[in-house]
């Protein structure tokens, strides 16, 4: 008999909850974004001219590489050889006048 | 206005009549919800799945059959699915529930008796076999007669009464040792 009446207490008070007044308002706001979410339709011209757009983009990138024709008249170098260069040190012997 | 008058409306695009028919019908579908997740919190996220799947085939209701006999069938449905998804989170929730148990007219005492004995029905409920399940929370939460149990479970009336029975049976041999001792 005392399992019986417990039982009955638990369904009672879970019998008086009530739902969120909020419930029709959250229901209709989820309706209205799962009809946007399948009206959408990404458009194939869309697609097609990004699709597009990138392969110009690289063909234009691949273009200015290969016209690059680099430098006609190649750079000076200088090598400069240390033991070549008069020593300092001569100068300031006085002997050396 | 009639269930089929707010049927013909909703199905030519009235969401006005739509949201008549949820606040009809969202205590229902609510208490039924209730009755297999006992949570305020999952009831609810479960009513508003409920009405979601009640817009999408609302088209498909031929009117053969009450409506809230065609409802009863969708909440039993959508309950058992969401327990069945969410089987992970309520052992945290059957925990969280010992803690959040608060009644001034108790000690602290009796206060953890009461919920520790609300989380052995609830799990003795919940332990039950499917169809013995829907049958009792159909019978015991919405207080329906057998034959409309019968007419939303589409089974007999004869086998309704025995799984009612059959439950009724197996939560006292679950919780007769521990509750009722």
């Amino acid at each position: 008999m005392g399992t019986e009446k417990y039982i009955n207490d638990l369904i009672e008070r879970e019998k008086q909850m009530v739902p969120s007044p909020y419930l029709s308002t959250r229901v209709l706001a989820e309706i209205e974004r799962k009809q946007l979410q399948a009206n959408y339709r990404p458009s194939v011209w869309k697609a097609i001219a990004l699709a597009a757009s990138f392969a110009a983009v690289t063909v234009l990138g691949i273009t200015l590489g290969n016209s690059y024709k680099g430098d006609y008249y190649p750079k000076l170098g200088m090598n400069i050889n240390d033991s070549q260069i008069e020593n300092l040190e001569y100068y300031n012997l006085e002997d050396y006048d | 206005m009639t269930d089929s008058e707010l049927i013909e409306k909703i199905n030519s695009g009235n969401t006005q009549a739509f949201k008549e028919l949820i606040e009809k019908y969202q205590g229902v579908v609510f208490r039924t919800a209730m009755g297999f997740v006992h949570s305020k919190a999952d009831a609810d996220d479960l009513t508003q799945e409920v009405f979601i799947r009640v817009f999408e085939s609302l088209h498909s209701f031929k009117g053969k059959a009450e409506f809230s006999t065609w409802l009863y069938r969708i909440t039993a449905n959508c309950s058992i699915n969401f327990i069945k998804r969410n089987s992970k989170n309520r052992l945290l929730l059957s925990l969280e529930n010992i803690f959040n148990y608060y009644s001034n007219e108790k000690t602290p005492l009796e206060q953890l008796e009461a919920a520790e004995r609300d989380r052995l029905i609830k799990a003795a409920i919940d332990r039950l076999p499917t169809s013995q399940r829907t049958a009792f929370v159909l019978s015991r939460y919405e207080e329906l007669p057998q034959k409309e149990v019968a007419r939303i479970m589409n089974k007999s009336e004869g086998a309704v009464e025995q799984l009612l029975q059959r439950a009724k049976g197996n939560l006292q041999k679950k919780l007769d040792k521990t509750v009722g001792k």
